[in-house]
Order: structure tokens, then sequence, then C-alpha cells
């Protein structure tokens, strides 16, 4: 009997068309899934790697987990659905052969589909466009152990979920819906895990692996994460069994709950009412024929009541639906659940203002949206067909437009009460959290602006699929299918609004800028693409089902009757629109802007390379002197400079060409280039911006000349993204950049080594070689720059403050605008921005330690309302200026500006005597001092460390720059901090940076470098440069590390230092000085801590102890410590212990945390060390570099806790 | 009055099931009735004129309207109650029946409310209007159906095979309830259940396999076979002997026993007794008679 059941299920499912076009569906998709899901994340990973195949599997099972529900759900259901249940049930079967039967029969056809999973990645490893770099040799156990492991535990948890909530509930909404329950918990699981420090629960828990595989692998290094199968054990196996076992709970629960009965009764619904037969007749009725003859209402009236009563009846019906109601609550509720993370650095929180709020909001609803538009666009295309008074409907003289517009805006209601509920439940957050600036019209903006275009572009989309399919799982099917391909395009680049369905999403919101100029370009595509689903809709109108007819053929020939007038007029109206919108949007981002797509941008780039790279490191001029005339108009978003450089030739040879670079932006214009004593152009190279100007009369060495240009920054039309985001209606912030440059540049060039191959060209150098004679001289790529004396008058709006580097000379308004001339008092590196925006000032004084020198005018621009920080910002750049005054060198201006500029970048950056800071970069974060790092006070002191490390010391442009540049900048801070925070602080920094290390490696493309020859990664200057750094000072202390640095500044300083070299300075002349202030047996740590990788794994193996007397204890402990050394191959292998590490033993403190009682650093010579330390309390832990101050995979067992027994 | 005037309508579907074999019908004023066993064509035909199928070929006209072609102008004036049908469950029949008359262009309101309570008190519903769909009975389910196609004083009725399902008080009650109407409209009234249509119909027609076999007015009909049947009770082993000497137009018990009808131009003796000849006669002998014979009905 069981046997048949389940010959039955296959045989149904064979004969179905459906199975075989998920197959396939799933084949496709398969084949592309690594590119489509990992693309970018790759890194040194092959796209074959065992754990890629593994992650890949999982996201596709769990986006594909949708067929499960339409195999699984269905199996019990169909009886129902069909109504047999009570021809079936009455059979002599029993309940167990009959659920067990249907459960494996539908789930053998389930992995039947699945296995289109490993078959399609594997033939994805042979499509043209892999390359064989790219991957391992073929292995089909790397395909095979994932599915078994990780896709058909996923599949049988899920199968039976599905497979169960199908027969207890038998509706399939509820079984659609579980999808939600889904996401919600795999949320819960990534939310717990980010309180925990380890990630074991969320690997145990995240029913798709995700996570699982992720902390797996995080910091497995290229080589295991190309050779090793994910294991069998540990984390991984228990997540496996844990769902597998509730899979099986919910199977045997469902098998006692299931009523093998017709009548439905218990769990889901109550029985139905008894029917009252009261049916007698009222007296005061007016029987039908007695009313008046009807007088209908004009046909415009009609249609239009009816719309109105189609809309608001289905949107009743969907309100009336528990699941719509559930979503509705999921959606409400996870903003609560992950807030926790909002907008976190470093674990501190923002404040939450709305559009915080707002973009969380945006993100985690997508899913909700997305599963309403989906399935309740089928549901109500099929309401009359699934309830089955479609024939009563379809022969009401309704029309057929008004039908199917009424659906859809019945859906499209039902998106306002999802928004609206999502919009509560943010304010009722911002409230929770004490914060009371709402900016309602910030929800409303992003939600019925932002979300809602898409939402019914993709609704009728959904609403032509259903209709043109006839299959309700098909239509589903189509619609994710065309969800994910839409989606698809855009990861490989082909973004153009004109075919990208729907186009952009609506850009970043900024407090500053509010949405700023993107929203013509948005609404415009939007047009375009509305005026293009009103056709489609068209279409589904006229092939919509009514009556009995489903053959495609037979509805385009009922179809043709319906093209009446109104619906031909329509169609054209939307044709016309279409091809406007279309036309004026292809005039704005091709014709009057310059559209690249990926591809010929790849190509004019490497044009650039083949015909300019011939002019790199010709013999070009200096800039001494810069003066420039800037008109800023920050409504048009265009600029106006005219300016002069005074150029030196510091060369030993006369130049008699100058090459002229303009930057490469089709909205730069240069015009009206003049130098002085005359010149002509001798060739041009337009297209690039390239100009070469032949000077009458050569320029000698040592001599100068001024030249002369204009320069416009002209925005016209709109273009489809990347649109500039540094000239805007307010937070303009642009620099040196937009300036003309002389000689070749080859930060134009391309730069992925796998591209370039592509197109001929030679592997590129990230950065030159420490020894590069010819890149020693420059400190920028494409080093024009000098030590430059600097002037500007800026022009601006007069509601706006326009600020650059200099000393503030004078400021007027003229002809309704203001201006600002700024001069420097002393030269300066050849870097600058201009900035612009309507601020609020707050402003201070800081005195130098130096009597006799002037005070530091200090200054913060801010947009109004961002107040939160000023005052630990203020405090930061005191603090900065006493520690950098008193042990670095003096500070070489008299002003210091902090700048807020607009959250389209996030970061801050050092120019002279200024510092443009992002207003996502703690402006709006809520520090708590007692619990979190003061990020803004950290990054202000890091910041400020620039005016000495880059605007003193200048940096050669070759390997190891960034670690003079941030590592420096990097320690000052820290030290800043040290000062003015408790020590927890500053580890909790310390942490964060060596996480930031141990990932960035693991990820890392090309080679790691060690710290002194980083090329450019930021996970080495900014990471393992604060810990390295750290480290030194507390090897060989803080002050003589500051000698040391006292001493490298006072020679290398780029203005006046004493060492006149015709070079800047390098890592090695830092390490020389770093050298001479290191005692002998420790001069070991300057190799392991910036000449080479070193890495450790130090752990404890054994505590103990014994009381020796009151008050004295004797603790013994043994320490296992392996040091690494990673060589010129990229292999790592242990080395000769012989270090100075840490030993410490902490007690219970007067406030019951641990405090550190001793502290000692003990020389570790041999792997396995016993060690006796006699302290004055009773201890609780005791460890090996209990602070973290090496580099250790593996933090969690440098403590262990004594066991009391 | 416009008539409605069937020519030539045929209609295959994609199984290759012949539903219409060149059907023609000209249905007038009142009451019609449409006879004919299970999968004789009853409701494609119905449904064609509903507008809800598609014809292979022929026309059809109701007055100037060109059935085939002019479907929303035929749904202005139609009331259709399809064989089977359901219900929103969560809905009452008042908002329902509300929600059907604004579908049929009943916007003004205060008509719309007054229609609607008419039409539920003639359906009897209007004590239960309240009520959740999803808790009506089947005959309340049909009356509702009934008061659904009444809406917008429809000029053609078609009710397909209405009384399915309904105890005979409420067929009784259904049937008068159709009779009012065909005073003044056109009635399209299917069903295999002969005894209704010679008690409500002035005309009718039999078709079986898409074909029209008989159209006319029953009493008509009844009167041609007058003196022509007969019948007798045999023993189940002789069935077959009769069946290739006579016309067996019905083979049913009586007692037990087997008795057979036949159709004869004369008396055969033979033991046969003159019988009164029914309309179900009328319909077996289309059915049976003029075919070979298959299956007993």
């Amino acid at each position: 009997m069981w046997y048949a059941i389940f010959k039955f299920e296959i045989q149904y499912r064979a004969k179905r068309l459906e199975t075989y076009i998920y197959f396939i569906i799933l084949f496709l998709f398969s084949i592309i899934a690594v590119d489509f899901f990992l693309q970018g994340s790759l890194n040194t990973a092959k796209a074959n790697a065992p754990h890629v195949i593994a992650k890949t599997m999982a996201i596709v099972a769990a986006i594909f987990m949708m067929l499960s529900s339409m195999i699984m759900g269905v199996a019990v259901l169909r009886d129902f659905a069909h109504r047999i249940e009570s021809i079936l049930f009455v059979k002599p079967i029993t309940k167990a052969a009959y659920l067990s039967g249907r459960f494996l029969g539908s789930f053998a056809v389930l992995i039947f589909i699945f296995c289109a999973l490993p078959l399609g990645m594997m033939l994805g490893e042979f499509v043209p466009w892999r390359e064989d770099a790219d991957l391992l040799a073929f292995n089909s156990w790397h395909y095979l152990q994932p599915f078994f492991l990780v896709v058909l535990p996923s599949l049988f948890f899920g199968g039976s979920v599905f497979f169960v909530s199908g027969a207890l509930s038998r509706k399939l909404i509820v079984v659609y819906t579980q999808g939600i329950f889904f996401v919600v918990v795999y949320i819960l699981t990534l939310v717990m895990s980010r309180g925990l420090d380890d990630q074991f629960f969320a690997s145990l828990l995240d029913p798709f692996c995700f996570t699982t595989i992720d902390g797996l692998i995080q910091f497995w290094t290229p080589l295991e994460r190309n050779t090793n199968l994910l294991p069998i054990a540990g984390v991984m196996l228990y997540n496996r069994l844990l769902w597998v076992l509730i899979g099986a709970v919910v199977l045997v629960i469902g098998y006692f709950s299931f009523s093998f009965n017709v009548v439905k009764n218990g769990l889901f619904k109550k029985h139905a009412k008894e029917t009252k037969n009261a049916e007698t007749r009222s007296t005061d009725m007016i029987s039908v024929e007695s009313l008046p003859k009807y007088d209908a209402e004009s046909r415009v009236n009609v249609l239009a009541k009816q719309l109105m009563q189609s809309t608001i009846f289905y949107f009743k019906s969907i309100l009336k639906e528990t699941s719509f109601w559930a979503i509705v609550l999921c959606a409400m509720i996870i903003i609560f659940v992950n807030s926790i993370n909002l907008g976190t650095t470093f674990g501190v929180d923002s404040y939450p203002r709305t559009y915080l709020i707002v973009e969380e909001l945006q993100e985690l609803s997508l899913i909700f949206f997305f599963i309403i538009l989906v399935f309740f666009s089928g549901e109500l295309i099929w309401k009359e067909r699934d309830a089955k008074v479609d024939l009563i409907y379809d022969a009401l003289p309704t029309n057929d437009f008004i039908n199917l517009a009424g659906k859809f805006f019945g859906l499209l209601l039902t998106y306002f009460v999802l928004i609206l509920g999502l919009i509560l439940s943010g304010v009722l957050f911002q409230t929770v959290s004490g914060y009371y600036q709402f900016e309602l019209d910030v929800y409303f903006m992003a939600f019925f602006v932002g979300v809602f275009p898409f939402l019914m572009l993709f609704s009728v989309v959904s609403f032509f699929f259903q209709v043109i399919s006839n299959r309700k799982f098909m239509g589903h099917i189509l619609v994710v299918t065309f969800f994910l391909f839409t989606m698809m395009l855009e990861a490989f680049g082909y973004s153009h609004g004109l075919y990208k369905f729907g186009g952009d999403a609506l850009a970043t919101y900024s407090d500053m800028n509010g949405y700023g100029h993107f929203l013509t370009s948005y609404s415009w595509v939007k047009v375009y693409w509305m005026a293009f689903a009103v056709m489609l809709f068209l279409v589904a109108v006229l092939f919509s089902v009514r009556g009995t007819e489903t053959r495609l053929k037979t509805r385009w020939a009922i179809g043709k009757l319906r093209l009446t007038k109104p619906i031909v007029n329509l169609g054209l109206l939307a044709f016309a629109v279409f091809t406007f919108s279309g036309g004026y949007i292809f005039y704005n981002i091709n014709v009057v802007n310059d559209y690249f797509s990926p591809s010929s941008q790849e190509a004019y780039r490497v044009n650039y390379e083949k015909t300019l790279k011939q002019y790199e490191y010709m013999a070009q001029p200096k800039i001494v002197d810069v003066m420039l005339q800037a008109e800023l108009y920050p409504s048009d978003r265009n600029y106006e400079v005219e300016g002069h450089f005074i150029l030196e030739n510091t060369h030993n040879e006369a130049i008699s060409i100058i090459h002229v670079q303009k930057l490469i932006d089709s909205q730069i214009a240069l015009k009206e280039i003049q130098f002085e004593g005359g010149a002509s152009m001798t060739d041009e190279h337009e297209d690039f911006g390239y100009y070469m100007y032949e000077l009458n009369k050569p320029l000698l060495p040592g001599d100068s000349l001024k030249m002369s240009f204009t320069q416009t920054f002209t925005t016209s039309g709109f273009v489809e993204r990347g649109a500039n985001t540094q000239i805007v209606n307010n937070g303009t912030f642009y620099n040196v950049d937009h300036f003309p440059t002389f000689g070749y540049n080859s930060k134009y060039e391309l730069r992925d080594n796998d591209v370039r191959d592509g197109y001929g060209l030679e592997p590129r150098k990230t950065r030159a070689d420490i020894n590069d004679a010819r890149e020693l001289v420059n400190a920028r790529t494409g080093g024009d720059g000098y030590e430059i004396n600097f002037e500007i008058v800026i022009g601006t709006d007069s509601s706006q403050v326009a600020l650059a580097p200099g000393k503030l000379q004078k400021t007027w308004t003229e002809q309704g605008r203001s201006y600002f001339h700024y001069k420097s008092d002393n030269p300066m590196i050849n870097f600058y921005s201009i900035v612009s925006a309507d601020y609020e000032v707050m402003r201070d004084q800081w005195h130098p330690h130096d009597e006799t020198a002037k005070a530091v005018d200090l200054e913060i621009y801010y947009h109004k309302g961002h107040d939160y920080n000023l005052d630990r910002m203020m405090n930061g750049m005191k603090k900065s200026f006493d520690y950098f005054d008193t042990h670095f060198s003096p500070y070489q201006y008299q002003q210091m500006r902090i700048m807020e500029f607009p959250r389209y970048a996030a970061y801050a950056q050092s120019f002279p005597n200024t510092v443009p800071y992002s207003e996502s970069l703690g402006f709006i974060m809520d520090i708590d001092d007692d619990e979190d790092v003061g990020m803004p006070f950290f990054i202000t002191a890091h910041e400020l460390a620039h005016q000495w490390w880059g605007l003193q010391v200048i940096a050669a442009n070759v390997q190891g720059r960034y670690m003079l540049l941030e590592s420096l900048a990097q320690y000052s801070a820290l030290m800043v901090m040290k000062e003015e925070f408790p020590a927890e602080k500053v580890h909790q920094i310390l942490k964060n940076e060596q996480d930031r290390y141990l990932l960035g490696r693991a990820n890392e493309a090309n080679r790691e470098m060690p710290l002194s020859l980083v090329e450019g990664s930021k996970y080495i200057h900014y990471g393992k440069g604060a810990l390295s750094m750290y480290a030194f000072q507390d090897y060989v202390s803080e002050d003589s590390v500051n000698m040391a640095l006292r001493r490298f500044i006072s020679d290398w300083n780029g203005f006046g230092g004493k060492l006149q070299t015709d070079r800047y300075a390098t890592t090695k002349d830092l390490l020389g000085y770093f050298s001479e202030v290191t005692p002998d047996s420790l001069q070991y740590v300057i190799e392991d801590l910036f000449e080479t990788i070193t890495l450790y794994e130090n752990e404890t193996t054994a505590v103990d102890y014994e009381v020796i007397a009151a008050n004295e204890f004797k603790v013994e402990l043994t320490v296992d410590a392996i040091k690494y050394r990673r060589d010129s191959l990229g292999v790592e292998s242990a080395i000769q212990i012989n270090d100075w590490i840490d030993i410490g033993v902490y007690a219970e403190g007067e406030d019951g945390e641990d405090e550190l009682i001793y502290l000692e650093k003990h020389k570790i010579t041999d792997q396995m060390t016993s060690l006796e330390i006699v302290v004055n309390q009773k201890p609780t832990k005791a460890g090996i570099d209990p602070l973290h101050k090496l580099i250790d995979r593996n933090r969690k067992d440098n403590i262990k806790e004594f066991e009391f027994l | 009055m416009s008539n409605l005037i069937i020519t030539n309508l045929s209609k295959t579907y994609s199984n290759g099931v012949q539903a219409l074999n060149n059907v023609s019908l000209e249905i007038r004023t009142g009451m019609f009735g449409l006879l004919g066993p299970n999968g004789a064509g009853k409701s494609s035909l119905m449904r064609t004129i509903a507008t809800l199928q598609e014809a292979d070929g022929g026309t059809i006209t109701l007055g100037d309207i060109d059935v085939l072609n002019q479907k929303h102008e035929v749904r202005q004036q139609l009331g259709y109650l399809p064989q089977e049908f359901g219900v929103y469950p969560k809905v009452s029949a008042e908002v329902l029946l509300n929600h059907l008359a604004i579908l049929k262009g009943i916007t003004r309101k205060s008509y719309r409310k007054e229609v609607v309570k008419a039409l539920l008190d003639k359906t009897n519903l209007y004590e239960a209007r309240k009520k959740n769909l999803g808790g009506y009975s089947g005959g309340m389910k049909q009356r509702f159906g009934i008061a659904q196609a009444l809406l917008s004083d429809p000029k053609l009725i078609i009710v397909d095979e209405p009384t399915a399902g309904l105890d005979p008080a409420e067929r009784n009650r259904f049937y008068n309830l159709l009779c009012e109407l065909g005073e003044n409209t056109v009635v399209i009234l299917s069903t295999h259940i002969v005894d209704d249509v010679k008690e409500l119909c002035t005309n009718m027609a039999i078709i079986n396999r898409g074909k029209v076999l008989l159209q006319g007015n029953p009493l008509k009909a009844i009167d041609q076979l007058a003196g022509k049947v007969y019948r007798k009770t045999i023993e189940k082993s002789e069935l077959e002997a009769y069946r290739k000497e006579y016309t067996v137009i019905a083979d049913k018990l009586l007692l037990g026993k087997p008795m057979i009808q036949i159709l004869s131009e004369h008396d055969p003796g033979d033991g046969f007794r003159p019988f009164e000849a029914q309309l179900e006669d009328v319909y077996f002998s289309q059915i049976f008679g003029n075919t070979p014979y298959h299956k007993s009905a």
C-alpha cells in the first residue's frame, strides 16, 4: 500500500511538465550561480574551490526553497484542492502509509529536481568565460560532498516543514508564507551571533549554513581555502544534525496531528457554524418587479465606480488573509530585532536618524514586499477561479481592463498597509530609543518615491506572467526568475536605465544634500518604465482568461475583440510616453553626457595606456605655486576656475614640451592654457584630455614659468549612475585631482591583471618597488606636486560658506554671492580641497606649549542638527595637538578646520589644516562614554596626526608609503586615546584592528606584503599597522618610539627638515630610527613586526594554583606557543621561538569584573613552557598574551580559567 | 422581445471531442428547456451563449447583437447561473451581491440597495443576508446564484442544471421563480430531468453528442408519440432478444422485475400493453430510438 502511494506520487510528478521546468530552471541557474552570488568576493579562492561550491549550494538551496514548498507543500494539499479527499480517505489505506508514501514520493521528486544543482554547477566549470587560471582541477566529490552535507539536510528540513504545514493547514498560502519564517529564523540567528564573541550559536542555528560556512573558513589561508573540504565534524555536523532532527520532529508532530478525516477540525479553523434556517419572508419588502426601471449612469462614472469597487473588494480580500498580517507583523518586528546593528562602526551605534532607519527598513522589508508581490498577485489573478465563481464573474458586463486593474490597484493598496506598518515601527523604534525627530517626509519619500514605483513595476510583471502562463506556480517561478535576471544584469555591470527593468534605486539620502539632483534621472527612468508597464499590462488585459478558453491562440482571438478604442488609445499613449521618455533619457545619458558600458570603459583605459605610456617619467616641471579664483554655482552644480601655476624645472635638463593632462571627465573643460613666454600646441589627444605644448623658449633647469588656465565643470542633463557626488547643491567637496597635471598618469590604467592580460598588457604593479628611483621623487601617483605656496579666492552661493586650506584673509559679498579668500602662511604640499555648504560653526582655540607661539584657531563646520559629537571632536583636536606638539614637532599652521560633507563617501581626509569629514562618520554616532569607543575622538586624532605624517613628513610613492602615512597616524591616535581613555577602549580598538587584519589577509587577492613594504592594502597599513606599532611601543616603550619619530620628523620634514635630499622618505628610513632606539635583545621585534609576516599560535594548556600563605598564591601555567613566518612564496611555517611574550594573571576586582593583577613579559624559548608566578590575590584566570598584542588567529584559547573543585 | 437565434454552431475541443455539431435553434421569450444526457453539449452550448466559450463556426444572434463578437453587449443583458459554482466563503451574501451589482453596472447606490434587498427577499435569503456564504447550504447557495443572475433586469437568462442538489421543496420554489421570469424574458434551462421541462417549458430541444435531435413544444412532441409507446414486464434473460426485435427506448425495474418500453407504430401484441406517452419517452426515443443502442440510461 505504502509503495503504491509512493509510486503514484512519483508517477504523478513525472507526468507534470512543471517537474522538468523546475529542473531546467535550477540547472540553468546553477551554471552561473557561482558568478552570480560570489563574483567579486572570491579573491584568491578558485571558482570551484570546495567551500565556494558549498556556499553557493547553500545560497541556491535557500533561494529555491520555494520549489520545495511547491513540491512538498501540495503533496497532501492537492487531494483537498481537487476535492478527492472523500474518495481517497475511505479507501483501505492507513494514515502512516498515506503520509509516508506522499512524503517520500515527493521528497524523492524534490531530490531529483535538486540534482540539477550539482550537475549545473559542474557544467558551470566548462563555460567559456571561466578561465583555467580561476579553476582547480575538476573533482566531482567537491560537488557531491556539499550536496550531501549542506543541501540534502536543508531540503529535508524545509520539505518536512512545508509538507506538514500543507497537510495540516490544507491552505496553499500558509505553505507559501513559511518562507517568511525561514527568513525570520535566519535573521534571528545572525542577530544572536552579534552579541556573542564567538559565532558558535549563530553557526549552529543557521538553517542554511551560511554563517556556519563563513565562520569555518573565516581565517583560512588562501591555500587552505583552495584545498580543504568543509569538515564533517564540529559545529558543521551539529548544525546539520540539529536541522535534520527538527525536520524529523516536525514530521512526527505532523503525523499525530493529521486528521485522516474529510472534515478538518482543530488546529487551524473552527467548525463551520450551524446553519440557521430562518428564512421567513419579511413584510415591508418591495418586490423586484415593482422597482422602477434603472437609469444607468454615464459610462465613465460606471467604470470609475466599478474600478473603485473592485480595488477595494480585492484589497479587503487580502486583508482577510491571516498570512498577510503575519507578513506585515514580521516585517514590523524585524526592525526591532535587527536594529542593534544600526550603522555600526567599531561597535558604536548611530543616532537613529530617520534616513538610517529608513535604509534599514528598506533593506529588511524587501523580502516581505516581494513575497506579497509574488504570491498575492497570483492569488488575485486566480481568485475567482480558485473560488469557482469565475463563470459568474466572467459573464458580467464588466470591462476586461477594469477587472485586471481592480486587482492591480487592490494589490497596490496592500503595499500601503505594509509601508505604513513599517513607518509606524520605525517611528516606534525611534521613540523607544529616545529619539523624537521623526521626519515623516523622509519616511514617505523613501517608501512612496523610492520603493513604491518598483513595487508597481514588478507587480505588473507578475500580473503579466500570471496571465500569460495561466499557471499559478509557473507564474511565481517566472517572476522570481525575472527578478534574478534583472539582478544579474546589474551584477554584470549592465545597468543602463533603458534596458535594466525599473532602472536604479533612489540614490543615497543625505541630511546635508537630501536626495540632491538624483531625483531627476530617477523620475525620468521611472516614467519610461511605467509607460512600458502600461503596455505590458494592456497585453495582459488582452490575454487574460475570461470563460473557459485557455489556449493562447484562442485567447488572442478573443483578445482582438478587446482592442476597443480606449484600450488602443491608452496603448498608443503609453507607447508615445515610452518612446519620448526613452529618447529623452538616451539623449541625456548618451548624447549630452558620455556613457561608458563596462567594456567600453575598459577599452578606453587600454587605449590610454597603449597610446600614452611612452611619455611616462618624461621630465616635466613641478608645480611650486598655485593661485586659483574659483566660482562655485552649487544650485547648477557647476564651477568655473581661473588659475595659474608657477612651474619649476627641477630636472637637470631643459624642458621644451609640456604635457598637460586634464582630469578625464566629460564635465570638465580645460581652456585658455597659456604659458609665460608663449607656447604652441604640437600634439593633442582630445579623447584623453592630453595636450602637448612646445614652449617657445625651453625651460632651463632651476627656472620657472607661469602657466594660466581656465577650467569649467558643467552639469548638463543627467547621467545614469555614478553621477558626480562632489559638486552638489549642498556639500560640495572636491580636491586637487580636478586640476591639470603634467605627463602620463598611471592612475587611469586598468588595474585587474587578469583583465589586462586579456588586452595584452603587462601585469601592473600596485606600488613601485621601494628602491624605484623614479618614484622615490614622487609623493603621489602622477606626482607633479611639490611644496607649494597656495592662495585661493572662492565665490559661492550666499547661503554657503566656502573653505580651503590657508588662513582666511578676507570675506565679502558681491552681487549676492559670498567670497572667501584663503592664503597659506607657509608652504604646503600640493594637496588641497575646496568645500562649500550651508554650515553652522563651532570655534575654539588651542594653545601650543611654546608660550611664544600663536594660538591655533579650531573650527568645526557642521550641518545644522549634527551637533552630537562636536565636543568630542573638539576635545580630540586639542588632545591630539597637545600630544603631537609635545612628542613629535610643532604644528605648522595657525588654524585647523573640520568640515562635514555629505555621506556619499564615508571617510575623513586630511588636507593642510583642513579635514573634510563625512556626515556618516562620527557626526551622528550615539556614543555611550562608558561602553563605546570614542570613535569621533579617535578619527579626529588620526586625521590630525596626518598633519605630521603626510603633511610634514612626505612619503615617497613606493612600497611602504602607507605605513609612513597611515600606520604612524594610527599609532599617534592610539597614543592620544591611551592618555585620554581607559586601557579597555584602546584594547577594543586593537581587537577590531586585529580582526580587520586577519579577515583582510584571508581574503587577499594577491600576495600579502609585510607592513614595511605595504602596497596599498588597508588591512595591512591600518589594521596590522595599528597592532604592530602598538606592540612595538609596548616592547621598547612609548618614549623611545616617540624619540625615534621625533628624530625622523626632524630629519625628514619636507619643509625645513635637516636632511635635504632629492627624494622623499621611505620605511627603510623610518626603521633605521626605530632600530636606534631598540635594545639589541629586542631587535628581532622590528623584523617580526615590520619586515616580515609573523604570526603566533599561543595557547594556555593548563593552569593551576596553590595557596602558599595568606594573600600569597602560586600560579602554575603551561603555555603552548608557536611562531609562524610566511616566506616570500606565501608558505607559512613554524620558526624557532625566542620571544618575550606577556604572561598575565587575573583576579576578581572590586567591581566584580576581571582585573589584571599580573602582567609581565617572559622569554619563551620552547613551544611548551611551564611557568610559576606568585601573586597576592586569589587568581581567576591566567594565560599567555592576554591582551592580544601579538597576532594570533585563535585568540580564545590564550587565557584559561582556574577550575575550582 | 428579441429572439435568440443559433445557426450552425459547431465546437470541437482540443482533445478531439465534438461538443457542438451544427447546432441551430431559435429561442423565443419564455422558458426554453434544453434536455440531454450528461456530456451531450448542453453546458458547452450555454457557455457559448453566455460569452464564456468560443465557437469554431456558426453564429448566435440575440436581436441585433452578434453574440460571438459583441460579448459586452450580450453580457449587459445576461443573467447566468453556471452548473457548478463556488462563492467566497468569507463574504456575506449581501456584500457579494452588492459587489456583483456594481459590476453589473448598477452604480447608483440608493437604487442598488433596493435591488439587492428585493432580490435577497425574492430568493428568500433576506434573513441570512449578513451571513458568510461559507455557511450557506446547497439550496441557499443555489438561490444566491439565481439572485445574482437576476441582477440588472436581464433579457436573457441562462440557468445550467440549477436544481442539482436541491430538495424537492426547494426545487419547486426555484421553478416558481423561473416561471415568473419566463413571462417576458428568454430563459434557457438545461436539465436532464425530463419532467422539469414538461412542467415549465413552452419550448424545448433535446440534444445529444452535440446535435439537436428535436426542437419544439413538449406537449406537441408527446402528441407525436401518442399511441406508439408500449410496455411489458419481462425476464432479465430476455432483454437482449427484445432489443433486437423492438425499438427499446427504456428498460427499468418495476417491483424488482425488468420492464421495457418500446416504440411501435402499431400494437406489437406479444404481451405488450399500450402506455400513455410521457415526455420521458420522447426523450429516450430521441436519445436511443434513432441511434444504435449503447447502454441503459
